[in-house]
């Protein structure tokens, strides 16, 4: 298929059926009424249940592990890196990090080994009577002395804590600066995030008849954990099994985990012959899993005297914890959007990824890019003000357009709706006329304040990494529609928006579809991640259901007796354009199908293009598409607590074809949740290296009580060329500006600038008393 | 050993429900020290799970009707240990008479929570965050306790010991708890600094008052979370007694509160923050409560 015989279509489709429409998630029922499914639900009765020996030290030496008093239990049995078939490798951008360390141990938290029992009470009571013995090491919690120290190393074999290196070099900021008329330089620091999912991660790994296993986990890509589990377990990929149940949330966390606990379970499983279960406790889900990289980014701008960007110099350092996992990933993506979505001439970016011993970062919703738009975002504003303009107006002077080039020097030739949304945005809030007022009238205790922040996001991998879509779309003899896809189903409502997708293009009732997805029995779709799962995902799905269509207009023609451009399928039917009574029903249709001899399943496969990038001056094709968004937020300062309370959210997206509003709300709503708690409530506590928080009492994600007011979103469709019917990813989205949004208002409403978050209540108490701004003024 | 939550609870005990108070009180005097009582759970079973308490016993009291009431009466209401925080919270004599009472409990938990959590079980906590506490203080609240060989009733002032620790002795529980009616022109309410809407108090306050012409009396302050248990702020209150309050003297009151506290630093607050947010909540608890007897929503 041409892709632009793809876009042509889209463009030419007057009217969709199903597409576009809020039709039902397909997993709705089974929700709501409680029959669905879930990892521990799984459990078989004569499972072992497993449980983690952890690290209670940040950094030491494994001397011994004493398992005999735990082995004087009973039944139980202890699995150390000895016991490891295969390769004793889980590190996913580089090769750092063991299942279980067999020399020294980088967090506390670190599984060091693994204990099953018949039962949970004794599997307990012998993970507390593993005795291992280390001879400690200093340790370094702050990235910024971890990047001067080489005393002290986390990964010795590498000489350095600095795990990744990245560069973005665009123009001459030299002279980019001497041409600006005003300067703003600041630092931006930004905490870690638990990803909090209501289902903690878990796995159930159950031995098959063939030397296999086949694994039943919470995960967010099948085929990579089979990948993992394979190798830890030294088999080839095939006779590793890997399946998707409901999966109580991801948010990027078990994108990173599900390989993990998979490969935990299926070594125990392995082992013993009896299958095994690992559910993360809460507290493991805390402590032992990645979280969001917590940043410093040193953030100068500068711009002409009419508000045009001339420059930018951005240092990144994102804090990798003990391993690097996808931090060299995460640090690419915080690199290539640091600019934010604004035309900028002249940019140097650089980027550091440092080993510290703590938990390791990893994968979460955003991917890097809501710490650099924070900073960036708050410059923005930071610059208006010395400008004297408003900060719609300073937007609207840079933002990207089609035609323009990103700080890679990508050029974004279409497809770029951020412009209109942010224009639609600012006539829908009235957003001057609230921001002159707040700032003006600025006295009282509790004060007001409106604020407004963009974001974009690239869609697919980076740079030259590979993406593609593949599915596989089965016609039952019943007419009935299976599609087979590797996307999984995390709450986001995927697998509705693929269903949406087959029976658009098939011309079916979209009930007739069911989703098989999250498996690793289906064609390797990728992982469901980067906002790609519908977006990316889909398109496989597309292209077979496509295959399938063509095929069944021939034989409806044969039906019809008519040719086959003259046979139009929807609702089920297929009747001759110029006499729709003359109808075939889709059964017959199906059955007669497969009588003639036609093939009545078919895969859909798709590579995505993508430009040259050039990793020494970080220039080049970035990404296939970017999504856009942009929010305002309005908020109540409390000057004399420092509460901030966030009253109202309007966002606006830029996603191309929006499949279907009802689910693109529920993860606008989500996102925007989930980036205020990250901007004001979520916090972890270290103290040398320990975690003080570990759990819901301490660490506080917002309720559904503190959750704003969150508007009917603008939707400007910028079609992509290469998404199903022009569709971008969606889920990230709306996280990314939300913490800029928040702290903007902030500053609008007590015109004092907070560059940290979260921004707890004691934190702007303190900023604000620092800054001299008290009641009543 | 672990010390925290496995979701299970790993030790083995004995499980009772008696019937009577009577046969509760039995139990009690039998195992002694090795028994815990268990109300709502939501704090014990929680402490069982992560092992802080190990029992060798526990006795359910919420199968014992007469622990369950609410009894308003000429001179105050009797409300029954295991009386649930959720039938409280809908209680008009609760709202009426005491409502900073009534918003303490409505802003605890969950309702959820609300509808397992029992009042007697959030004093004999002894959390020094406890949002119970402060109210029942101000309204000068005396709590019952009993055992097979008596009952005493104590104030609930004199109630908390210190964190987790209360002035029951082995073989005692609670029964009951009295609230006096307040005089005519009394004013209360309450405050609590929460990071979400559903969070344990960075700082609780509750106060009352009674206002007669323009000064006023009987003045009572208490906060929780800012020392080992819920505290009078004595020193707050006297700055208060008997002078009309000025929005100078409110400010000047909370400072003194501010000053008498002994705040800890902790994964929840700052003492520097608690000490500082102190000042502000005591003085708008203040304006609550003259507002409330200044509107005549005053207490009858
Ligand atoms: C999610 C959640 C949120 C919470 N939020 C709040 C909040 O906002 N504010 C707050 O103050 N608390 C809060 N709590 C704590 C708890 O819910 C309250 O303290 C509750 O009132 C405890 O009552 P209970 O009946 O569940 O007590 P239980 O757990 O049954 O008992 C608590 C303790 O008191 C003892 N006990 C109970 N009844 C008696 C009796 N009659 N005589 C002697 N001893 C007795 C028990 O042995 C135990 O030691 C929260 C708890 C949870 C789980």
């Amino acid at each position: 298929m041409s892709s632009s015989s793809v876009l042509e279509e889209i463009r030419r489709a007057e009217e969709f059926l199903v597409v576009g429409k809020g039709v039902w998630r397909i997993d709705a029922l089974d929700k709501v009424t409680g029959r669905a499914r879930f990892t521990s639900d799984f459990v078989l009765k004569d499972a072992l249940h497993v449980r983690l020996v952890k690290s209670p030290i940040p950094h030491g030496r494994i001397i011994e592990i004493d398992a005999e008093r735990a082995l004087g239990l009973g039944p139980v049995r202890v699995f150390t890196a000895a016991d490891i078939p295969g390769e004793n490798q889980v590190g996913y951008a580089l090769p750092d990090q063991p299942l279980l360390p067999a020399d020294k141990v980088r967090y506390v938290g670190e599984p060091v080994a693994l204990v099953a029992a018949p039962d949970e009470d004794l599997a307990e009571k012998a993970a507390e009577l593993v005795e291992v013995r280390y001879e400690e090491l200093p340790a370094v919690f702050d990235p910024l002395e971890a990047m001067e120290r080489s005393d002290v190393l986390v990964h010795e074999d590498r000489g350095t804590n600095i795990a990744e290196m990245t560069r973005v070099r665009k123009g001459n900021v030299e002279r980019g600066f001497e041409e600006s008329d005003v300067v703003v330089e600041n630092t931006y620091r930004t905490g870690h995030q638990e990803h909090a999912p209501l289902e903690t991660e878990g796995a159930v790994a159950i031995p098959d008849t063939q030397g296999g296993v086949t694994v039943i986990a919470s995960i967010q890509y099948p085929h990579l954990c089979q990948r993992i589990t394979a190798r830890v377990l030294g088999l080839p990929h095939s006779m590793v099994r890997v399946i998707q149940p409901y999966v109580g949330g991801g948010f990027g966390g078990k994108d990173d985990m599900g390989p993990v606990v998979s490969a935990m379970a299926a070594l125990v499983a392995f082992k013993t012959g009896k299958p095994a279960v690992l559910v993360y406790s809460r507290r493991d889900s805390f402590t032992s899993t990645c979280k969001r990289d917590p940043s410093v980014v040193r953030y100068k701008t500068g711009a002409t005297r009419d508000g045009r960007l001339k420059a930018i110099e951005v240092q990144i350092i994102l804090d990798s914890g003990a391993y690097a996992n996808r931090g060299p990933y995460v640090l690419w993506r915080a690199t290539m959007h640091a600019g934010g979505p604004y035309e900028v001439p002249n940019a140097k970016v650089d980027g550091f990824l440092v080993y510290t011993n703590k938990v390791f970062e990893g994968s979460f919703r955003g991917f890097g890019n809501p710490q650099v738009q924070f900073a960036a975002e708050s410059q923005l504003d930071e610059l208006a003000e010395r400008l004297g303009m408003d900060p719609l107006e300073i937007r609207l002077k840079n933002l990207l357009r089609p035609g323009s080039r990103t700080i890679t020097d990508q050029l974004l030739e279409s497809s770029v709706g951020i412009y209109e949304a942010v224009k639609l945005l600012g006539e829908k809030t009235g957003f001057r006329a609230k921001w002159r007022e707040y700032r003006r009238e600025r006295a009282g205790r509790v004060r007001r304040g409106i604020g407004i922040a963009c974001g974009y996001h690239g869609i697919s991998t980076s740079r030259g990494v590979p993406d593609w879509s593949n599915a596989t779309v089965i016609l039952g003899r019943d007419g009935s529609v299976t599609v087979e896809t590797g996307i999984c189903e995390i709450g986001q409502g995927s697998w509705t928006a693929h269903a949406q997708i087959a029976a658009e293009v098939l011309g079916v009732p979209v009930e007739r579809v069911k989703v098989v997805g999250g498996t690793s029995d289906a064609p390797d779709t990728g992982a469901t991640h980067a906002s790609r799962g519908s977006s990316i995902g889909g398109i496989g799905v597309y292209v077979a259901a496509k295959r399938l269509r063509e095929r069944l207009a021939e034989a409806a023609a044969r039906l019809l007796e008519c040719d086959p451009s003259d046979v139009e399928i929807r609702e089920g039917r297929a009747f001759r354009r110029d006499s729709p009574d003359d109808y075939v029903e889709w059964e017959e249709l199906v059955q007669a199908a497969y009588s003639m001899g036609y093939e009545m399943s078919a895969t859909g496969y798709f590579f995505l293009p993508k430009g040259k990038f050039d990793m020494e001056r970080g220039l080049g094709y970035a990404y296939p598409a970017f999504s856009y968004i942009a929010n305002v937020a309005e908020v109540e300062v409390d000057l004399e607590t420092g509460k901030v309370r966030v009253v109202r959210v309007w966002p606006a997206l830029a996603a191309g074809r929006i499949l279907n509003p009802v689910l693109v709300e529920g993860q606008i709503e989500g996102a925007i949740a989930q980036g205020m708690g990250y901007a004001l409530t979520e916090e972890l506590k270290f103290e040398d290296g320990r975690m003080l928080n570990p759990n819901f009492t301490d660490y506080l994600i917002p309720t559904s009580l503190d959750v704003p007011e969150v508007e009917a979103p603008i939707y400007v469709e910028d079609l992509y060329e290469y998404g199903p019917f022009g569709a971008k990813g969606v889920g990230e989205m709306a996280l990314i500006p939300t913490p800029a949004a928040i702290m903007n208002a902030v500053k609008n409403a007590t015109g004092v600038r907070i560059t940290e978050i979260p921004a707890t209540p004691e934190k702007v108490y303190f900023h604000l008393k620092e800054a001299g701004v008290v009641a009543g003024e | 050993m672990n010390r925290f939550n496995t979701h299970i609870i790993p030790v083995e005990f004995e499980y009772h429900e008696p019937r009577t108070i009577r046969e509760a009180l039995e139990l009690l005097a039998r195992w002694g020290e090795d028994a815990k009582i268990l109300a709502g759970g939501t704090d014990l079973l929680v402490q069982m799970k992560m092992r802080r308490v190990e029992p060798k016993c526990v006795i359910n009291i919420k199968r014992i009707p007469e622990l369950d009431y609410i009894r308003e009466g000429p001179a105050g209401v009797r409300i029954g240990a295991a009386t649930r925080l959720r039938r409280l919270e809908r209680s008009g004599a609760i709202k009426r008479l005491f409502p900073a009472l009534h918003r303490a409990i409505g802003w605890m938990a969950s309702v959820q929570v609300r509808n397992m959590a029992t009042i007697g079980g959030n004093l004999c906590n002894a959390s020094p965050a406890a949002d119970t506490a402060p109210p029942l203080m101000v309204y000068g609240a005396r709590v019952k306790l009993a055992s097979v060989s008596g009952e005493r009733t104590l104030p609930l002032e004199d109630f908390f010991t210190g964190p987790g620790q209360t002035a029951m002795r082995p073989g005692e529980m609670l029964t009951e708890i009295w609230i006096p009616r307040q005089p005519e022109g009394t004013g209360s309410a309450f405050i609590k600094v929460a990071r979400t809407a559903m969070d344990l108090a960075k700082v609780n306050v509750a106060v009352a008052l009674t206002l007669k012409g323009w000064s006023a009396f009987n003045v009572r302050i208490a906060l929780g979370s800012v020392a080992p248990t819920p505290m009078r702020a004595r020193e707050a209150e006297a700055a208060l007694e008997g002078r009309p309050p000025t929005e100078g003297l409110l400010r000047r009151v909370g400072d003194i509160a501010s000053e008498e506290i002994r705040p800890i630093t902790d994964v929840r607050s700052t003492a520097e923050y608690r000490r500082e947010v102190t000042k502000v909540i005591v003085a708008d608890a203040l304006r609550k409560a003259l507002g409330m007897v200044r509107v005549g929503g005053g207490v009858g």
